[in-house]
């Protein structure tokens, strides 16, 4: 094998290593006549007696160098160099080509990427599959992923997993020199690097296992990720402190970009003793290899339930859950359907260059039959076809790279953090995937440049030169191959507009949705305030003056306009129970409902902009059983009479939270609100209850609500609240509108992606379309000149060429349609406020692509029908 | 009487000899000719007709390397070093072409 190489090298520097053997002879002639001289002889002598000793020069530089060529290694080398001279001469052919497979190749792997990354590779940790996270719930459907410390001790000592480790994520603001940020930071348990595994630090070390007790708690690990952007690689950073939500922090050590968890945007981990009592975090467990998954939830459960009475009654059933994952229906479900979009384009591509290929079929039969007929060999021409597609393969492959590489530096820039969230695998381009697109590239160009030889070299080359060269129509062979083709590319482009058409118009029906209230600029912070231990008098007063002078502080914020206190914010909502409501009259029907309270000041309607239809809002008279309804509430319970001022109760209920007074206890209905929606295409979002309103009073976690012009930096309420406030801890601040765009993220990058699909279809079968008829039409020029001049006008010669075309959209469409019924079946789980049989999207769709398919058919037939009989006639 | 090799030599002896004069050091093509003259008491003179194709062909091979230096007498010239593998396969022929002399032998003696 390396003699091969060698051997390569040396046709590939066959001029310079020509001119070496040819200097190394005349070196040793010169040797040779110099040893002569020495020896006396004259000059004339010299010459003669040294050309005599050593013979002939040339015979022996081409004995010398026929040592190095092998004849197959020629003549391959040879049709390397005619492959690269016919795809350098039909350039605009070759560009078109490569660019369309090298397009396919790279949209196919960068998917391909994407979608192993989120869903099939299992989180990149040791034995990925024995880790989990433990969520806790009750049959009827609730689950939490938070449970107190209490649970996760009772865990670990029952022995139902081998390792039960906790981490807390947070939002925190970093300080870096006059740079502050947000970021998401981790509360974790030493041990869970451990329990991970395959965990190694960049720099510095991870922490050991007493850290995270009271005194050795002020240290943290950085990602590389802000070791990079905020402190600028400073190697001597490990061991230095840095500042986190005001406190001053020693770095122990720096974690690769790649190490992500428990959230894929987490950029520092404190260690945190989560074992206290009175703690809460995730519990994230290794199995133990011994015990069968089932029974260690079962004996997990049985813990929880000894732990808690509470518990026992409500949700302690232990169920586990991936690490990481994509994780909701909606991305379940879309990103395969993508996927396989993804495959119909490269299909759609594939499909495409092979019937460039083949609309070249005649030029390249006849050239074949003309090369046959001097006397190449079947295997010669086939091997010939075969390195021309393989050079097209490689400049495509090459392509293909480069357009995986741009589009996944493109995903990881902007896929929506919803999406990122659920992985915690890194995004890199993934080898499998180029590799098996690479190979159905070249497979595709090989078999579309592989047929022209085949043909040519089946039938009787003297026909073949006959056919192609006089009759100047078509080959049927080739007609029905490009025909078939552009058929499949029509009907695939049609399937992939379809769906593109339907989760277009399900985005925009969900951004444009109404949600009963106005989002834009309101932020909300989630506040803990300071325990007070006296008696409960003094409480209520004490926290009044407190919120008041936090709400003074956040009211002189720039931009902040209105401020309102709550317990629950939209979509959220505050607390929720299953009950059953009656109207306080005779006759009254009772209604079930899963209904959301919402405890607000009075200025939480002006703040999220809820009309109050009927009544008022509240005012500083009322108390916790006056209420504000929703729509939805009122006509449950009085259908189409003004409720304002009448009363109803609680018939019986499911007590779940202690803010609630007796069950027999009487409401009074004091205004209408409007209906909040929370529009979302997973159809059990459970925020889309009913709701009632009740008027605040100061507790211990409220939430405030500003409202601001333009918007409120999340980062500067934290930090003014840090400021004047060091006893009030800000647990979350979230932008509400973020909150609600988070529900149009997915559809939005499925339509997105649906419709770029889609473009690139239609356009490559367009293209395909225009290039296979321009080909038929300058083969069929002799055909077309014969009948002008035989009485034919240009307007049949027009329409009959454009026929061609339309036969071929109107075939590919029919059988479009039908796919694309069926794909839009497969995505009704994905629509909303749209039918599968949507009109305005088929009409849409079959409208653009017969349009299309006129006006890639249009050049052509013009340019047949303007053939000229006369300069036909002149140019034979 | 000189003679022209290969016709007279056994295949692949040129070979052999090449590089076994290379095992002392690196040398040029015409040196390798003259050596072999020497050392053969003037019985093998090659021929450049023969000399460089069988010297192509243990580059080829990858059993000596050339490079180009200056020359005794300040041509450049191009010079052939053995390389590992050429000494590994100098060792295996070598014993190869003595069994296969001594079999000739057997045979001429015994005939």
């Amino acid at each position: 094998m390396p003699g091969f190489f060698r051997r390569l090298r040396a046709r590939l520097k066959y001029r310079r290593f020509n001119a070496e053997l040819k200097d190394e002879l005349d070196v040793h002639r010169a040797m040779a006549e110099d040893e002569l001289r020495v020896s006396g002889g004259a000059p004339d002598d010299v010459q003669r007696q040294a050309a005599r000793q050593i013979g002939n020069v040339t015979l022996a530089r081409e004995s010398a160098r026929g040592v190095w060529l092998a004849p197959w290694l020629e003549s391959v080398w040879q049709d390397v160099r005619h492959a690269v001279q016919t795809l350098a001469m039909h350039r605009g052919f070759t560009v078109t080509a490569a660019a369309m497979l090298a397009l396919g190749i790279g949209i196919t792997t960068a998917m391909f990427t994407v979608v192993d990354a989120l869903v099939f590779r299992p989180a990149p940790f040791r034995e990925p599959d024995q880790l989990a996270l433990v969520l806790t719930g009750n049959e009827r459907g609730v689950r939490d992923s938070v449970v107190p410390a209490a649970i996760a001790k009772a865990w670990r000592e029952s022995g139902a997993f081998e390792v039960v480790e906790s981490a807390r994520p947070w939002s925190g603001l970093l300080e870096a020199g006059d740079t502050v940020v947000e970021r998401r930071m981790a509360a974790v348990t030493p041990g869970v690097f451990d329990m991970l595994g395959n965990v190694r630090p960049l720099h510095g070390r991870l922490f050991h296992e007493a850290e995270g007790q009271a005194g050795q708690a002020d240290r943290v690990l950085i990602s590389e990720a802000i070791w990079r952007t905020l402190y600028g690689a400073d190697p001597a950073l490990v061991g230095a402190s840095i500042t986190v939500d005001g406190e001053r922090l020693t770095v122990v050590g720096v974690l690769a970009a790649d190490f992500r968890f428990p959230e894929a945007t987490t950029v520092l981990w404190r260690p945190a003793d989560l074992n206290q009592a009175g703690e809460s975090a995730r519990p994230y467990v290794r199995f133990a290899s011994g015990i069968p998954r089932d029974d260690a939830l079962r004996i997990a459960t049985d813990a929880a339930r000894a732990v808690d009475a509470r518990a026992r009654q409500v949700n302690a059933l232990a169920l586990a859950s991936p690490v990481a994952g994509l994780s909701d229906d909606y991305s379940t479900r879309a990103v395969p359907l993508l996927a396989g979009g993804v495959a119909l384009v490269f299909l759609v591509l594939c499909a495409n260059v092979s019937s460039l290929l083949l609309a070249r079929l005649t030029t390249r039969r006849r050239e074949f039959s003309m090369r046959a007929a001097l006397g190449a060999s079947r295997a010669r021409l086939l091997r010939q076809a075969l390195i021309e597609s393989v050079a097209l393969g490689t400049l495509s492959v090459a392509g293909g790279i480069g357009v995986a590489w741009a589009l996944v530096s493109i995903a990881r820039a902007f896929l929506p953090e919803p999406i990122l969230q659920q992985t915690l695998n890194p995004l890199n381009i993934d080898g499998r995937g180029l590799l098996a697109s690479s190979a159905a590239g070249l497979i595709a160009t090989m078999a579309a440049g592989l047929l022209p030889a085949w043909l040519s070299t089946r039938a009787d080359a003297g026909e073949s030169l006959r056919v192609s060269g006089r009759s100047g129509t078509e080959p049927r062979g080739a007609r029905v191959l490009t025909r078939t083709l552009l058929v499949t590319e029509v009907a695939l482009a049609c399937t992939l507009f379809v769906g593109a058409a339907l989760l277009m118009r399900s985005f925009v029906n969900l951004a444009n949705a109404d949600k009963g209230l106005d989002t834009v600029g309101v932020t909300t912070a989630w506040l803990v305030l300071p325990t007070i231990e006296s008696d409960p008098d003094d409480e209520t007063t004490i926290r009044a003056a407190l919120a008041r002078s936090i709400e003074d502080d956040l009211r002189h914020l720039p931009g902040v306009q209105r401020l309102a206190w709550s317990y629950g914010i939209p979509p959220e909502g505050g607390f929720q129970d299953d009950g059953t409501w009656i109207a306080d009259e005779p006759g009254a029907v009772a209604a079930s409902m899963h209904l959301n309270h919402y405890v607000v000041s009075s200025e939480f309607f002006p703040v999220y902009r809820i009309p109050i239809l009927k009544g008022r809002s509240f005012n500083t008279s009322d108390g916790f059983r006056d209420v504000v309804v929703g729509e939805h509430f009122a006509r449950a319970l009085w259908q189409d009479v003004d409720p304002v001022g009448r009363t109803f109760r609680n018939a019986a209920q499911v007590q779940k939270s202690t803010m609630q007074p007796g069950p027999q206890a009487t409401y009074r209905v004091i205004g209408v609100a409007r209906e909040l929606r929370y529009p979302s295409i997973d159809s059990n979002s459970g925020f889309d209850g009913p709701e009632i309103y009740h008027p605040y009073t100061p507790a211990g976690t409220p939430m405030v609500s500003l409202r601001c012009e333009p918007t409120c930096d999340t980062a500067a309420i934290r930090h003014r609240l840090a400021s004047t406030h060091s006893a009030v801890r800000v647990q979350r601040a979230t932008i509400t509108a973020e909150r609600y765009a988070r529900e149009i993220v997915r559809p939005r990058a499925s339509a997105a992606l649906a419709v770029t699909f889609a473009a690139i279809a239609i356009a490559a079968a367009a293209g395909g379309l225009l290039s296979v008829l321009s080909y038929a039409v300058s083969r069929r020029r002799r055909e077309f000149g014969i009948r002008l001049a035989l009485g034919a006008s240009p307007g049949q010669i027009h329409r009959t060429v454009l026929r061609d075309g339309l036969v071929v959209a109107a075939s590919g469409l029919a059988i479009g349609s039908i796919l694309a019924a069926a794909t839009a079946r497969a995505i009704t789980s994905l629509q909303y406020g749209v039918t599968s049989a949507d009109p305005l999207s088929w009409a849409t769709v079959l409208g653009a692509i017969a349009a299309t398919a006129v006006v890639a058919s249009w050049g052509p037939a013009r340019a047949a029908a303007r053939v000229d009989p006369a300069v036909l006639l002149r140019e034979e | 009487m000189a003679r022209s090799v290969p016709p007279d030599l056994l295949p692949g002896t040129l070979d052999l000899l090449v590089l076994r004069i290379l095992t002392r050091e690196p040398m040029h093509g015409y040196g390798i000719a003259q050596r072999l003259k020497l050392l053969s008491h003037d019985v093998l003179q090659v021929g450049e007709s023969s000399l460089y194709p069988a010297l192509q062909r243990l580059l080829l091979n990858g059993y000596v390397d050339a490079e180009w230096g200056p020359s005794e007498n300040n041509r450049r010239a191009r010079y052939y070093t053995l390389t590992k593998a050429g000494r590994k396969y100098l060792a295996a022929e070598r014993d190869e072409f003595n069994v296969l002399i001594a079999a000739i032998q057997r045979v001429l003696e015994t005939a």
